[in-house]
């Protein structure tokens, strides 16, 4: 199937009354969830993949598709109206989001970051639709080693990107290794690591760490933070109309971040909280007037928003076409695709079209949904920030609970939750990032089945890494990538 | 001799390290493979030695801002920690009571406890919240959650 037929068919998906129905049940609920402070697109896919059970694939998917665009959308709201980013990718929407806000401004912010997350969101969908088809056909020539290599270099990208110390990073990412280790090995059917348990037979399911690591450790954060930040009633949004030189101010980097964007989407471990940033700092270099910026640009709000944006549907790049998440949330995804037999990858565009084309045609339609959504209705949805912190502890332990027995129905599974809650709480408390452990714990099982294949081929020799050159060089790029901190490090240490 | 935070840390992780390495290495060996199932294993195991070591001797890199993330004060570890025990029975009923009972009882008594004074809303959620999810998941998505005591 060609392209545009295949777009074709992806839009009879998504424009039938089913795919309608699900793309905006999936940016509504992203969009609540994503607005909640500390509440991220993690764990809106975590909660929701339980929903999916037994559902059609396609629309399935649709909808998680949507829950993930519609969290980052959702996350600006927050991030303007209290200062309190509910996701790490509109945290840059922020700085000059909230003195917007501060200024009386809030409606025009809000119109502004619409706007923009639109404009970023629908141009990458348009490079999602050229892009993914062209990586899928080079893909499918990828042998075992090709594969532990690029899966290698995800890894070792998303560990050198976060923030903080690189080896905590990679002791995150270690662990996470270690703990998909656990269960009967799908190869020799090796109990490791069960001690005996019949649970732990198959192993941890991806619901417990994702639920436990994301969710909980952020109910925890909440738990300390119940008191403050309680949106202001009082708080006028303002007029949502936006004039037009501040739309012309707009356009510069609402195309540019658009590219920007989605480029650094598609990279491994870069994903929407660098883009935006790297967005945010583009576009103040860029600026005649880099002193507007922190005090409630125009600029300075559209440049994140198009960017985070744009580089939520660069993500599905590698997703949808390789079947490698290059983050933490986009691992999640893929989990979601897993939990209905769905197998990401380069034969996703020829064995199920209407799964690929249906999610990236259904992506236009849920970015014109945001927009619908969030111009008119934002002053009844920002309503959502007021539920008492009290409930929404509650509510969201409820959810994850229901998350994990919907999926394995019994209680052993429910405390490694509780377990994996206290881990990723504790992770944050001493700065251990997340997402490389996710990641790790994804990618974990795939990466040692490409590497004993790879083995298994060459007979055991580890030349068969170092012989097939596109392997050889993602291996050295992966390697290479622990550079940038280091720079990064001297380049600071050189300013101060 | 473990005078900063990492350094305790990476003693941590260096037991957990080594308990690994020791199950890798007693795990039994299958004859007809290349590579058997303790090779990734092991190789975890070593990697995670030679970081934690790398951790004790790490200069301690963190902000300000992470730092303070620790200073939670007293009471509300306190409330982690109760929290965490509601939980934990809230996971030890769920099968016993059923699932909306226990989801009432959870919600009604967490949310009061954190603070919540408004106690009629905090009824109706507890109770409205479980039932519309029980029905969505029994009647709409076919999947069971525990009935427990409740006839339906």
């Amino acid at each position: 199937m060609g392209s545009i037929e295949g777009i074709l068919a992806g839009f009879q998906v998504a424009l039938s009354l089913e795919g309608i129905m699900f793309v905006l049940i999936g940016v509504l609920v992203g969009t609540f969830i994503g607005m909640l402070p500390g509440l991220g697109p993690i764990s809106a896919i975590a909660v929701m993949i339980p929903i999916t059970f037994g559902m059609d694939p396609t629309p399935a998917l649709v909808m998680m598709a949507g829950v993930y665009y519609g969290a980052i959308f959702g996350g600006s709201t927050s991030s303007i109206l209290l200062n309190a980013p509910g996701v790490s990718g509109t945290v840059a929407t922020a700085l000059d989001g909230y003195p917007m806000a501060q200024q009386g401004k809030a409606g025009k912010a809000l119109a502004i970051a619409a706007i923009s997350s639109f404009v970023g969101g629908t141009v990458s969908v348009v490079l999602l639709m050229l892009f993914a088809p062209l990586l899928s056909s080079v893909a499918i020539s990828f042998d075992p080693p090709a594969y532990f290599a690029l899966m290698f270099l995800g890894l070792t990208a998303i560990t050198s990107l976060s923030e903080g110390s690189t080896i905590k990073a990679l002791i995150s990412a270690v662990v996470g290794f270690m703990v998909v280790t656990i269960g009967i090995d799908p190869q020799t059917g090796t109990q490791r690591f069960t001690f005996g348990n019949v649970n732990l037979l198959e192993g941890v399911d991806f619901l417990v760490i994702a639920l436990g690591l994301f969710a909980l450790a952020e109910v925890c954060t909440l738990i300390i933070n119940r008191k403050d930040l309680s949106f202001d009633n009082k708080q006028k949004l303002g007029s949502l109309k936006i004039t037009k030189d501040e739309f012309k101010e707009m356009r510069g980097p609402m195309t540019r971040q658009s590219f920007l964007g989605f480029l650094l989407g598609v990279l491994p471990g870069a994903g929407a909280t660098i883009a935006s940033f790297i967005g945010y700092i583009t576009e103040k270099r860029l600026s005649k007037n880099p002193e507007e910026f922190g005090k409630g640009s125009v600029k300075g709000l559209a440049a994140p928003e198009t960017a985070n944006n744009a580089a939520t549907s660069g993500a599905f790049v590698p997703l949808l076409s390789l079947g490698i998440p290059g983050s933490g949330t986009t691992a999640v995804m893929l989990g979601a695709f897993l939990v209905l037999n769905v197998q990401p990858g380069p034969l996703l565009m020829t064995d199920r079209p209407e799964i690929f084309w249906g999610i990236i045609a259904s992506m236009y339609i849920g970015n014109v949904f945001l927009l619908i959504l969030n111009l008119p209705l934002i002053p009844y949805i920002s309503k959502i920030l007021k539920i008492p912190r009290p409930l929404l502890i509650s509510l969201v332990i409820m959810f994850s609970i229901i998350g994990v027995y919907a999926i394995s129905f019994n209680t052993f599974d429910l405390y490694m939750l509780l377990l994996f809650g206290v881990i990723g709480f504790l992770m944050r408390l001493f700065s251990f990032p997340a997402p490389p452990f996710i990641l790790a714990f994804i990618l974990g099982g795939m990466m040692e089945q490409a590497f004993r294949q790879s083995l298994t081929i060459s007979n055991g020799s580890y030349m068969i890494f170092v012989e097939s050159p596109i392997a050889i060089s993602l291996l050295i790029i992966g390697l290479l990538s622990f550079l940038f901190p280091i720079i990064g490090h001297f380049r600071r240490k050189k300013e101060v | 001799m473990f005078k900063t935070l990492n350094q305790r840390i990476s003693i941590v992780l260096l037991v957990l390290a080594i308990v690994y390495l020791i199950l890798a290495f007693q795990l039994p060996s299958f004859a007809y493979t290349n590579i058997d199932a303790d090779v990734v294993p092991k190789g975890l195991g070593f990697l995670l030695v030679a970081l934690s070591i790398g951790l004790f001797f790490a200069k301690d890199s963190e902000t300000e801002e992470q730092r303070a993330r620790r200073n939670i004060p007293q009471k509300d570890i306190g409330a982690l920690l109760a929290v965490f025990a509601f939980v934990f029975l809230y996971i030890f009923f769920l099968e016993l009571l059923g699932f909306v009972v226990t989801t009432a009882i959870f919600i009604f008594g967490c949310s009061w406890f954190l603070g919540y004074k408004k106690h009629v809303v905090n009824a109706l959620v507890s109770v409205l919240f479980p039932l519309v999810m029980y029905l969505l998941f029994t009647s709409f998505l076919q999947i069971n959650l525990p009935q427990g005591i409740l006839p339906f």
